[in-house]
């Protein structure tokens, strides 16, 4: 990509105690597209976002916002951000109005006129002046989201942004962030758990373990980098059409099923493999290819660590 | 980049749009309007002879100091020395002294609510910068282009607005209250101060702003030190029970060091400054200036841990 990173992360390290949090973690994030932070629990997602903003220091390492640096011209840097750190906890005494007031007072130039817009934006118009403590956790988020929109940031920053919506919500979430991306040109970082919902969500993912940074790649290449794909023949009998295949591609991987026989092979085998099995007389009642999912290949990437 | 009054309009809102606070002011004005009402049925004790009250007591003390003047601690021998002295200029003058149930006695006992202020300035200002971690709303607010320190120094003159407030509505309202039952007859009465052996006569309006003033003294060092406590510990209840137990305790435990002479680098013994208007300090080598430097550094170091801790400290989970 020719354009200039909004987001630059240069060995960014956290050590707490004698403890690495974070390991010189490095990596850019562009104008217009929604990168997904992936990670299992404890991997370090929440720390690197923290420091991203400002709420912690940096060990080592420099997080450029624009350019500008967040560790020694924190204001200007952060004035282009727009952040949820883990839940949107709101002033619940407050409405959702005065909250709206609060961050702005807190900015340059966000007009009244602003806020309304923000406000139909996320779609809170009919709650806007009830108390927070009465929303619910959709709506909060939804008001999380709106504090962030507030000054037009370059780079959002979503910690778990669906969390909590029904799945109306999350598709509107979705869609909004995609057009926020392509539209405004905004850089969007989102950390989640949920595989599926990068996977909709995302262009480009970064996977992160053990405070290090495992693989960044297109969501597309992500999955399809493996051009060999598991093929499963139904066939009868079973044992027979193993034994055959093995002796004709002694080098193919066969994984083991007592229902069907699966074997990894590239897309453009599987006729001639077909052809074959029917040539031994085994009857074949269905083929099926598996692609592999983005949670596969997550697992593969962390080592089987559990996600959730 | 944002100004420092908009974070304090932000703290204010923060403050005022909660109905705790409120229920705090309506306490102080309950407080004064029930003093208003047992002091108003208890009725004025016109009866007694103030002149033969003041002959007694002058020579009740005369006695105890020509009696027991060894041992005795220099504080309360001073103490009496300034009631004779006292009740010689009324009697020479012809001036009373307050009447029960009158306006600006009324006034005198209610600079006790200050006391009330001082603990609810306490719980505003242990809650201002806790509150914000235990709600989990930190998190958003230090993500603004607005720097710790500005944010930190917007909550303590938020803080201290409370209680300029809430002196305010108590200085009136016991104005108002204690001459609405009390009757405003009284009020051209002047008020006589001791100092180095010498009374004088000043307005009773104005003696009543120094006397809040005075009382303020104290509020503003706990508040300062809840403040700080609630920096560092990010928990307001600690910071509301430490700062009101030691308030209570700081000046008995003052009066019983009083024989050593370190005891006037306590905090507590310098809180009060009305003992260098009218009375004498806990030790003799203590002068107003003395105390003021010895308050601002208090002031100066409480502030400096808290800013230390609020700006350095990592916002963890």
């Amino acid at each position: 990509m020719s354009v200039e990173p909004i987001v630059q992360i240069r060995d960014l390290t956290k050590v707490i105690g004698k403890k690495t949090i974070i390991d010189h973690l490095s990596f850019d994030v562009y104008p217009g597209e929604v990168f997904g932070f992936l990670g299992p629990n404890g991997a370090g997602k929440t720390t690197t976002i923290r420091m991203m903003v400002g709420l912690m220091d940096m060990t080592e390492g420099e997080v450029l916002i624009d350019g500008t640096s967040i560790k020694t011209n924190f204001e200007d840097a952060i004035v282009k951000v727009g952040a949820i750190v883990e839940n949107p906890e709101m002033y619940k005494f407050l409405t959702g109005y005065q909250n709206l007031i609060h961050y702005s007072r807190m900015m340059k130039g966000i007009t009244k006129d602003r806020i309304q817009e923000v406000i139909k934006l996320v779609g809170l118009e009919g709650r806007i002046n009830d108390k927070v403590k009465g929303y619910s956790l959709g709506m909060r988020q939804r008001l999380g989201l709106a504090q962030a929109l507030l000054h037009r940031p370059k780079l959002l920053i979503l910690d778990e942004p669906t969390n909590g919506l029904d799945p109306a919500g999350i598709r509107e979430i979705r869609q909004y962030l995609r057009t926020l991306a392509r539209e405004e040109n905004v850089a969007v970082i989102v950390s989640s758990h949920l595989l599926s919902e990068i996977e909709l969500m995302c262009d480009r993912i970064g996977i992160i373990q053990a405070g290090k940074i495992v693989d960044v790649q297109r969501v597309n290449d992500f999955i399809q980098n493996d051009t060999a794909v598991m093929v499963a023949f139904d066939v009868d009998p079973l044992e027979s059409a193993v034994k055959a295949v093995k002796d004709t591609y002694p080098d193919r991987e066969i994984e083991p099923s007592d229902r069907k026989l699966m074997m990894k092979m590239e897309h453009e085998m599987i006729p001639e493999v077909t052809a074959f099995l029917v040539e031994k007389g085994i009857r074949i009642y269905g083929i099926q290819t598996s692609v592999k999912t983005l949670e596969d290949v997550f697992l593969e990437v962390t080592g089987g660590e559990q996600v959730v | 980049m944002s100004s420092i009054v908009r974070l304090i309009q932000n703290e204010n809102m923060k403050i005022y749009r909660r109905p705790g606070t409120w229920v705090m002011i309506g306490l102080i004005i309950a407080a004064v309007l029930t003093a208003g009402i047992i002091t108003n049925l208890s009725g004025s004790d016109e009866s007694t002879d103030w002149r033969t009250n003041a002959q007694n007591t002058i020579q009740e003390s005369e006695k105890i100091l020509k009696d027991s003047a060894e041992g005795m601690p220099k504080a309360y021998k001073d103490s009496l020395k300034r009631d004779i002295a006292l009740n010689e200029y009324r009697l020479d003058n012809n001036i009373p002294p307050l009447e029960r149930g009158s306006i600006w006695s009324f006034m005198n006992n209610s600079t006790g609510i200050v006391v009330l202020i001082s603990i609810f300035t306490i719980i505003i200002g242990a809650g201002i910068v806790a509150g914000e971690y235990s709600w989990g709303t930190i998190k958003l607010l230090l993500i603004r282009p607005a720097s710790r320190t500005k944010i930190l120094a917007s909550k303590f003159i938020a803080t201290l607005l409370f209680a300029l407030f809430s002196l305010v509505i108590l200085y009136i309202s016991s104005f108002l209250i204690g001459g609405l039952l009390l009757g405003f007859e009284s009020i051209d009465q002047p008020y006589l101060t001791y100092s180095n052996g010498e009374v004088t006569e000043t307005s009773m309006a104005l003696h009543f702003v120094i006397e809040y003033a005075l009382a303020s003294v104290d509020l503003l060092m706990m508040v300062t030190f809840a403040f700080m406590l609630s920096s560092i510990f990010r928990s307001s209840s600690l910071a509301i029970g430490l700062a009101i137990f030691l308030m209570f305790t700081g000046s008995q435990l003052t009066y019983i060091l009083s024989q050593y002479d370190w005891v006037k680098y306590i905090l507590f013994a310098n809180t009060d400054l009305s003992v260098y208007f009218d009375g004498s300090p806990i030790v003799d080598s203590m002068t107003l200036g003395f105390s003021l430097v010895t308050l601002l550094v208090y002031l100066i170091v409480f502030l400096l841990l808290s800013w230390l801790l609020f700006t350095k400290r990592d916002v963890a989970a």
